[in-house]
């Protein structure tokens, strides 16, 4: 079971590196990619800054939360993008049966199929994430439990894309609402969670799991609460348990392809 | 929408054998079946004693898949590159998979472009790595769907001699599927037939030609023009005046008695043949439509 575990482990890993070695092959742009995200996801700050400016205190957060947040968010859409791109267009491989050829080999399909292919810009986002981190605190604890949340939150990011887009073995639009559960997670991810109320805060603790991965993070990461920490990750196990279950469920209804696809 | 029905067959360790039918009669998806790609609604399938619906991965090791549509290289990695990758897909440790690329190496050819990307070889260069890649692990079984499919003929001979030595070397079954009766032809020593998801035919290809090549085809160019019309055993494909095609039923004339209708002092040449296999195919997909 634990070789098996270290095997499949060393192939994601052996895949991300021959997907990273691809993307490298146009070194200008694949460089260009991540500046531009950083730059991308720094532009949004500037908002924030000027807010800031006029009014303190937004939605319980001060200017540093706020740049805590963003890192946050830019750190799980990074990580959960560089790692396990495919999980966010999982639909239109099913759609297609493009996952033919994983099921021939003896891995793990669901994370074989994931861990396929990388986004360089995810890069940007990582990197912009430490940097906010830094700004916010620059301590090892606080830097060992940034990157334990970005982990935990990126892998609950991409569990709810599996768990949505896994509906594609079940009806054809999924990938609709794959797509649109996903967006809606990453852009509440940016805004203090003070500013909602109600069953939208509801909504962030169970459906769209948001608290979990930005919010409560924040809040260990401004006062370390131990039972807070255990919470986010028993959180982000069920949601991972629950994505391999919907997943294979739905791989029984798995129904291939004719179509002409070359690896690329 | 059923793919197929009530498909029953057992293959012999080392066989190779061909698995056709029209396309849409259900060749693909028994495929996926017996490699754990479809689960079936009803039946039992059992692939070196696993059933591919429950032991998906441990079959996976047994078996090696080429789908001349499906390409599973990466294109930028050399094919060296792609065959390590393989091996660690398959848990093969370091030196052993070295020894084998070094042994497929050597049966495939493959000497003057492994160290090549993939994205540069030639179509043909490129199936060659895929069978070599779905060889790392010294599968049992090995399918092919299409293997040949878009390459010339030079190189179509070229992958069916490669593939029939490896037959011949490792022992494995190859079980294909093909449009290309050369592929057929020059592999197979049985050939199932499948149409509307059904097996028509399951049979040598020995006896596959010998029962349905009992007729000839008779083409001879005349020096005077002859009036000759179908009769029992004797059918006209083509008269055009000087230029006669037809077809004799051995079973109830003889080639003899056609030659004497046509005269023998009148034929200027003539070219007596068996009907293709091709076509005898085809009416065996004909008639799996009409019953």
């Amino acid at each position: 079971m634990l070789t098996a575990v270290r095997n499949q482990i060393r192939i994601s890993l052996l895949t991300t590196k021959y997907a990273l070695v691809r993307e490298m092959l146009n070194k200008a742009t694949f460089f260009m990619n991540i500046v531009f995200m950083i730059l991308n996801d720094a532009s949004f700050i500037i908002q924030w800054v000027i807010l800031y400016s006029i009014q303190d205190g937004i939605g319980g957060y001060n200017l540093k939360q706020v740049l805590l947040l963003w890192g946050l968010a830019a750190g799980t859409f990074g990580f959960s993008r560089f790692f396990f791109y495919r999980a966010f267009n999982l639909s239109e491989i099913i759609n297609n049966g493009k996952l033919d050829s994983y099921l021939v080999q003896p891995k793990n399909v669901l994370l074989s199929v994931i861990t396929s292919d990388v986004s360089t810009s995810a890069l940007g986002d990582i990197f912009y994430a430490y940097i906010m981190a830094f700004i916010y605190k620059c301590s090892i604890t606080n830097i060992l439990l940034f990157t334990f949340f970005i982990i935990t939150g990126g892998l609950i990011l991409v569990s709810i894309s599996v768990i949505l887009s896994s509906l594609s073995f079940w009806f054809q639009k999924a990938d609709m609402i794959a797509e649109t559960g996903v967006s809606l997670m990453t852009s509440f991810a940016t805004y203090p969670d003070g500013i909602f109320k109600g069953a939208v805060k509801i909504l962030f603790y169970t459906l769209l799991p948001v608290g979990f991965v930005n919010y409560i993070p924040v809040g260990i990461l401004s006062e370390f609460r131990l039972e807070y920490l255990i919470l986010v990750f028993v959180v982000a196990l069920f949601f991972i348990v629950l994505a391999f279950v919907v997943f294979y469920r739905g791989l029984h209804r798995y129904s291939s392809s004719n179509l002409m696809i070359s690896k690329i | 929408m059923k793919a197929v029905r009530n498909i029953d067959f057992s293959v012999e360790k080392g066989e190779m054998v061909a698995f056709i039918g029209p396309n849409g009669a259900g060749k693909s998806t028994t495929i996926k079946m017996m490699t754990g790609i479809l689960y079936p609604t009803k039946g039992s399938i059992n692939v070196l004693g696993f059933d591919p619906t429950k032991n998906r991965r441990k079959l996976a090791y047994e078996i090696g898949t080429v789908f001349g549509q499906k390409e599973q290289l990466w294109t930028h990695l050399t094919p060296y590159d792609n065959f390590k990758f393989f091996g660690a897909i398959y848990d093969i440790p370091d030196y052993a998979v070295e020894k084998k690329i070094e042994e497929l190496k050597e049966l495939f050819e493959l000497g003057d472009f492994i160290n090549i990307p993939v994205r540069n070889l030639s179509l043909g260069q490129r199936i060659r790595c895929e069978i070599v890649a779905s060889l790392i692990h010294e599968p049992k079984i090995l399918f092919l769907d299409e293997p040949t499919i878009g390459l010339d003929p030079v190189v179509k001979e070229n992958i069916r001699s490669l593939i029939k030595r490896m037959n011949k070397e490792y022992k494995t079954t190859v079980f294909l599927t093909s449009h290309d009766v050369g592929d057929i032809e020059k592999l197979c020593s049985r050939v199932i037939i499948i149409n509307n998801g059904q097996v028509v035919l399951d049979d040598s290809m020995e006896n596959l030609k010998y029962h349905y090549l009992n007729k000839k085809i008779v083409e001879a160019k005349m020096r005077e023009k002859v009036n000759l019309e179908d009769e029992d055993g004797i059918t006209i494909l083509k008269d055009k005046g000087y230029n006669l095609k037809i077809e004799v039923d051995t079973e109830k004339r003889t080639v003899a008695d056609a030659l004497k209708l046509l005269n023998p002092d009148n034929i200027i040449d003539i070219n007596i043949s068996n009907v293709p296999l091709e076509d005898i195919i085809s009416s065996i997909y004909r008639k799996g439509d009409k019953s």
